[in-house]
């Protein structure tokens, strides 16, 4: 779907974004990650056409975004981080506005702006005025905008920044909504909690460096190094660690006096294999899990390492 | 044929606001003013001539007609400067550059915007223009010569400030740009010849020349104001009003041959000044449309730089 290659953007003497190679596969949900000034919203900008890279190119389904802008622009559906309104314009005609700047005729806006506000729970508001939407509301609407023209891919920067708790939730459903129909999304936000929820993939950037992209499970993975399994039990301590010892692949990370926490490489079958064998003999297992590794730790340590790499990103041109 | 989506968006918009309303009415009052000074002015003259006063009123023509221009010609710029930069600080910008609308399209929603709304206020204004026709007995012809002069006027203006408007981030910057570049067409266009002037002056007291009437080439700066906006308003109104054209009333200009004096000798003779001058006109706003598409253009500059 989207394929992003090499990808450079000076500012002068600063290198905002630094050989960004990328590929988002078709129907996924991809979270992009960084802090500040990371270079997320100038590839957001790029993708989307707003901004001419220095080096590179993007491809959307085959197409080169640089020397297709006509085409791709109807492939993409862009939510800005911040945008405005206009006074005066009702839902109804926010909608036809931006569907016939889409030269659509106005029998297919009407159709499809009807099944879109009824996609972002705003039915009811199609005769009121913009301007008086709360933020939420506008967010939603806005979304329901850069889908007026059934784009393939939709790209949203910071779509939470300023709402509350009620309306992130709206906007994650709605998301995960378009998600479960096909859309290949592409989030940028810094509520990375929110977006280890809603997200398949990933990609973190730090200081215009792509630090580490792919499947949610695969950078934990990457980052984390093998699975985590936590085992309770309330007796035969010393049993469970000499089976567990006994495995290939599987390494007693501690001992506590109710826990034993392990790494592994075993398939799930092993796994139901050892802790059976435990029971077995005599080991009281009261419970186990995977260690799940979350993205805020995994977007930490991953940035942390990159740190120290802020000046290799200045250019040298 | 399909209306800009930009121009039926603005003209709702800013229909649904006061502020259309009251411009209108304050339009209709300056006219309103200016007719009833006319006519004040008119009616004070005619009681020391035999003249019938009717035939007078042919004057309400150009002094309306201009009264409108100045207008129009303050009007228009400010609601164009506005009008990408307005864009750009309501945050809507951005949105629009994504959609299939090309960068002279949303310039061209923008300048067409402009053009309809002083459309209203001179078609609003026919019932104070008509008299001049009906009682003046001019001929209606004229009238349509106006609103093309109008139309003229306002494309000229629009694509001055929607110019300024894409340079600038801010309206007010765009507004101020807009008319620094008015005035500079105003008097930039007549510095050359009032710097001639002054030379010729000062070469006839010095005695290195014996006279300043003779045929110069150097009166050619004149062709400068084929892109002066004043010229080209005294020149239409001069030429409907007397039948005589008012370049060529300059001294040493309208008389000698293209041998004798320079281009300006055969230009500023009989229609062709008008003509050229809209020509030029047309063209410059072209030029400025132009510019201010390709400054919104985000990918304007791709392939000129394409190295890490």
């Amino acid at each position: 779907m989207l394929q992003i290659n090499h990808l450079y953007k000076n500012y002068g003497k600063f290198r905002a974004v630094n050989d960004l190679t990328l590929h988002i596969p078709q129907g996924d949900l991809f979270g992009f990650v960084g802090p500040n000034g990371a270079g997320k919203t100038t590839t957001i900008r790029i993708v989307c056409g707003l901004m001419v890279p220095t080096a590179g190119n993007i491809m959307i389904n085959g197409v080169d975004a640089m020397t297709h802008q006509k085409e791709i622009k109807k492939q993409i559906g862009y939510v800005p981080d911040f945008f405005g309104v206009y006074d005066n314009l009702k839902v109804r005609e926010y909608m036809d506005f931006y569907g016939s700047m889409y030269r659509m005729t106005s029998r297919e806006i009407a159709k499809i702006s009807d099944d879109l506000l009824e996609l972002v729970n705003l039915s009811d508001k199609k005769e009121v005025y913009v301007d008086t939407l709360s933020r939420g509301m506008k967010q939603r609407l806005c979304v329901a905008r850069a889908l007026i023209h059934n784009p393939a891919l939709l790209v949203l920067d910071e779509p939470n920044s300023g709402l509350d708790p009620r309306a992130r939730v709206e906007m994650k459903e709605l998301l995960l909504n378009l998600k479960s129909m096909g859309k290949t999304i592409v989030i940028s936000s810094h509520i990375l909690s929110e977006l280890s929820e809603m997200c398949n993939s990933i990609g973190i950037m730090d200081h215009g460096n792509l630090v580490t992209a792919g499947r949610i499970e695969d950078v934990m993975e990457n980052v984390f190094g093998s699975n985590q399994l936590i085992i309770t039990l309330d007796d035969g301590r010393e049993t469970a660690v000499r089976i567990a010892n006994e495995y290939a692949g599987v390494k007693v990370n501690s001992v506590g006096e109710h826990e034993i926490k392990l790494s592994h490489t075993m398939s799930k079958a092993e796994i139901a294999k050892m802790i059976g064998t435990m029971i077995a003999n005599d080991v009281v297992v009261t419970g186990f899990h995977k260690q799940e590794g979350d993205l805020e730790t995994l977007f930490m340590r991953v940035t942390n390492q990159e740190g120290g790499q802020e000046n290799a990103t200045q250019s040298n041109c | 044929m399909r209306l800009n989506p930009i121009v039926k968006k603005d003209i709702k918009v800013q229909s649904r606001s006061m502020r259309i309303c009251w411009g209108v009415f304050a339009y209709e009052l300056i006219l309103a003013l200016v007719f009833f000074l006319a006519m004040a002015i008119i009616q004070q003259e005619s009681a020391y001539s035999t003249n019938n006063i009717y035939s007078r009123l042919v004057w309400l023509y150009p002094v309306l007609a201009v009264t409108q221009l100045i207008i129009l010609g303050v009007v228009v710029p400010v609601r164009t400067a506005s009008a990408i930069s307005g864009e750009k600080e309501r945050q809507t910008f951005d949105i629009m550059m994504t959609t299939s609308m090309t960068p002279f399209s949303v310039i061209m929603g923008k300048v067409m915007t402009a053009i309809v709304q002083s459309m209203f206020f001179v078609v609003a204004s026919m019932p104070v223009m008509a008299l001049s026709f009906v009682i003046g007995g001019m001929s209606w012809s004229y009238l349509l010569w106006f609103l093309a002069i109008a139309l003229l006027v306002s494309l000229f203006s629009a694509s001055i400030g929607i110019w300024c408007s894409s340079l600038c981030k801010k309206s007010i910057s765009a507004v101020i740009m807009s008319y620094g570049l008015y005035v500079a067409f105003f008097l930039g266009t007549m510095l050359p010849y009032i710097i001639y002037q002054i030379a010729e002056s000062a070469a006839y007291y010095n005695g290195t020349v014996t006279t300043v009437t003779g045929y110069s080439y150097g009166e050619n700066v004149c062709l400068f104001w084929l892109i002066n906006p004043a010229v080209y308003l005294v020149e239409f109104f001069v030429e409907v009003m007397t039948g005589e054209s008012f370049v060529s009333q300059i001294p040493n200009i309208g008389t000698g041959t293209l041998q004798t004096g320079g281009p300006i000798r055969y230009i500023a003779s009989g229609h062709l000044w008008m003509v050229l001058s809209t020509v030029m006109f047309v063209a410059i706003s072209i030029l400025f449309l132009w510019l201010a598409a390709r400054r919104i253009n985000p990918i304007k500059k791709h392939g000129a730089k394409n190295k890490a």
